[in-house]
């Protein structure tokens, strides 16, 4: 059996406007999962579930062994958790907060934290008031990474960084795994983050899980297949072809389950494969989330 | 940890292959010795900042071509195989005339013109090599 | 429940609040010292000023630990640590109702001094007092259930605003009970059954208004 470190099985809950629909998710232990969707889409919803600030009304959650919301207390011993939306006091220096955490966590890595504070050029006697969004969110994180968690929980932490501080982040995520116990879950709606760094990647599109595989699965399923077509000859539908594009002679095809076997089935309709494409993530996401809305919407 | 690979998000290969390719090259020219230890795919990925998956495919093709092998827990290696770089540029060689097939598809160039062209190319590297040498 | 972060969570408050208390307790001696000028018109504003010090440093804790934990967003900061909502729910109302009752206490210690000082305060006040002294905490205690049930801010302004009123309105009406006013102008305490009534009737209110608050809380499942 694998070593899950998170693990959601038909986890729903229903709002007046939005419904988070039986989540079924899987991380081992050890990985980095990227979790990708757009505003709205229900990544916070699904991290407050696991992080037992939202109570599910279906479905179990299990994090690091806690049956969640119930052992939520427990459970957030081992986990760090720095979300977009979340504020320090504003009126408090760093150190403070340094300090007030430290008293919490007994693995609290003084070493570690000062590095931090230098790495991410951050001043432990400024009040948080006077510090920028970049600044504020590398103070959230550095309390987060600090306390040295089995499990980080980072909701959309590069969004609104500038380049630098998005590749100090960035950098310091991939360190945490240098340790193979140790799990990381992060939401963004920047692919170009996840497709880097991440081990698992899982789409959620209103309220729904699209995909959850791991990056290379992922990459290796989707191709866009640029073909020549004689004149006459139509292109009948192909199984696996979630869309057909360009023109009559010059069709290009996307598939989200690419095998070799594809070209010659091409070739033998009497078309000439031009390239076989990989796919970004962005171009990935993008495209299966416009494939589910119309497939939903016929 | 450093380990002098650079990889590129705007290089339309997938990270994999970039990766395996910069293995190749360092062994090529000799920076990897045979039988040397190469960093492990955590620490290769952590130094990269590129998924542990990723780093961890880069290796087992690498493996199934030979190049390097890996010992149960204990890491990799270099693989002692003697024909290695040849066999490496042969596989860069092969990947190179593909594409020149296809360029010469596109612009419409019989075989033997083709052949000609990559005579004259061997004519010309030659020329510049003894130029080269001369200064 | 968690009692050494529930001890934690509140001497974080503590630490944030401390000089807002520190401020209230600066007014209140400032208000005891006009009481000591002697006459009439003194006592009355010094009276006001003590009120409006206690009143003040109630809503500003109500608003700045439970609405402000929210508005700011330091809520999910909070949550994050090792804590359970329940955690969560105790440190807020014990951690207010004992922050509040430093100044409160210190105020309430320094009237009673008045009363001790020859010329001071007449002793027959001592009963109005005592009860003037715990309605002032009923209506913290109120301001408090409140905001952290609701967690907006104009609920809780609107439950200080009440909360004034019954204050004002509390105050008029025990100045007239027949058990209390006999007594008031006297040089000697005069302890009736209305005035222990009126005590038991105040501690009854805070038991109910904190019960309340923890069942409300209890029954909330989306905390952000």
């Amino acid at each position: 059996m694998k070593d899950l470190t998170v693990h959601f099985e038909g986890v729903s809950k229903r709002y007046p406007h939005f419904d988070l629909d039986s989540i079924d998710l899987e991380l081992p232990t050890g990985s980095i999962m990227g979790f990708i969707g757009a505003n709205g889409a229900g990544k916070s919803t699904t991290i407050r579930i696991l992080m037992g600030l939202v109570h599910q009304d279906k479905g179990q959650v299990n994090v690091l062994g806690h049956s969640m919301p119930a052992d939520q207390a427990a459970a957030k011993f081992d986990i760090g958790f720095v979300s977009e939306d979340m504020r320090l006091y504003g009126a408090a220096t760093l150190r403070w907060h340094m300090e007030f955490v430290r008293s919490i966590y007994p693995l609290w890595d003084q070493l570690y934290a000062e590095k931090l504070l230098h790495r991410f050029d951050l001043k432990p006697q400024q009040k948080i008031k006077g510090l920028s969004h970049g600044q504020r969110v590398k103070a959230a994180l550095l309390l987060a990474l600090a306390r040295r968690p089995r499990l980080l929980v980072l909701d959309e932490p590069t969004t609104g960084l500038d380049p630098v501080a998005r590749h100090e982040v960035l950098g310091e995520l991939m360190a945490v795994l240098a340790d193979e116990e140790r799990t990381i879950l992060f939401s963004s709606h920047n692919t170009q983050d996840v497709e880097q760094i991440s081990d698992q990647i899982t789409f959620i599109d209103r309220g729904k899980i699209l995909d959850s595989y791991d990056k290379e699965t992922f990459l290796d399923r989707w191709r866009r297949l640029r073909l020549v077509l004689p004149e006459s000859i139509a292109l009948p539908h192909l199984p696996g072809v979630i869309d057909v594009g360009g023109s009559s002679r010059l069709p290009v095809l996307t598939t989200n389950r690419f095998e070799p076997a594809m070209l010659s089935v091409c070739q033998d309709l009497g078309a000439t494969v031009q390239a076989v494409d990989s796919m970004t993530l962005e171009e990935i996401f993008v495209t299966s989330v416009q494939y589910r809305r119309e497939t939903l919407a016929v | 940890m450093h380990s002098d690979l650079l990889i590129s998000q705007s290089d339309g290969r997938p990270l994999y292959l970039q990766i395996m390719e910069q293995i190749k090259q360092r062994i090529a020219v000799g920076d990897w010795a045979r039988g040397q230890e190469i960093p492990s795919i955590r620490q290769l990925a952590v130094s990269l900042q590129v998924s542990v998956i990723t780093v961890k495919r880069a290796y087992l093709e690498l493996e199934r071509e030979g190049v390097i092998a890996t010992q149960h827990g204990k890491g990799s290696i270099v693989a002692s195989d003697p024909a290695l770089s040849s066999r490496l540029y042969d596989e860069e060689l092969a990947e190179h005339l593909d594409h020149v097939a296809r360029l010469g598809e596109l612009l419409g160039l019989s075989k033997n013109e083709l052949a000609s062209r990559l005579h004259e190319a061997t004519v010309r590297f030659a020329e510049r090599r003894t130029m080269k040498e001369t200064l | 429940m968690n009692y050494s972060m529930i001890r934690r969570l509140i001497l974080k408050d503590w630490y944030l609040q401390r000089w807002i208390i520190a401020a209230s307790v600066l007014g209140g001696i400032v208000a005891l010292g006009i009481v000591c000028l002697g006459g009439q018109a003194a006592f009355m504003v010094g009276l006001i000023l003590l009120l409006t010090a206690l009143i003040a440093v109630g809503a500003q804790l109500a608003i700045a630990t439970m609405v402000n934990e929210r508005k700011e967003q330091t809520l999910s900061f909070v949550m994050s640590l090792p804590i359970s909502y329940a955690d969560y729910t105790s440190a807020k109302i014990l951690g207010t109702v004992l922050i509040f009752m430093v100044p409160w206490m210190l105020l309430v210690l320094g009237t009673l001094a008045l009363f001790a000082v020859p010329h001071g305060i007449p002793h027959g006040l001592l009963p109005f007092t005592a009860i003037m002294a715990i309605e002032i905490l009923v209506n913290t205690c109120l301001m408090i259930a409140v905001a952290l049930v609701t967690e907006s801010q104009g609920w809780t302004v609107a439950a200080i605003m009440v909360g004034n009123i019954a204050i004002n309105l509390v105050g008029y009406y025990v100045a007239h009970l027949p058990g209390i006013a006999k007594g008031m102008g006297g040089s000697s305490v005069m302890w009736s059954s209305t005035a222990s009534t009126a005590l038991l009737i105040e501690f009854a209110t805070i038991a109910a208004l904190l019960c309340l608050t923890f069942f409300f809380q209890s029954r909330k499942r989306d905390f952000l």
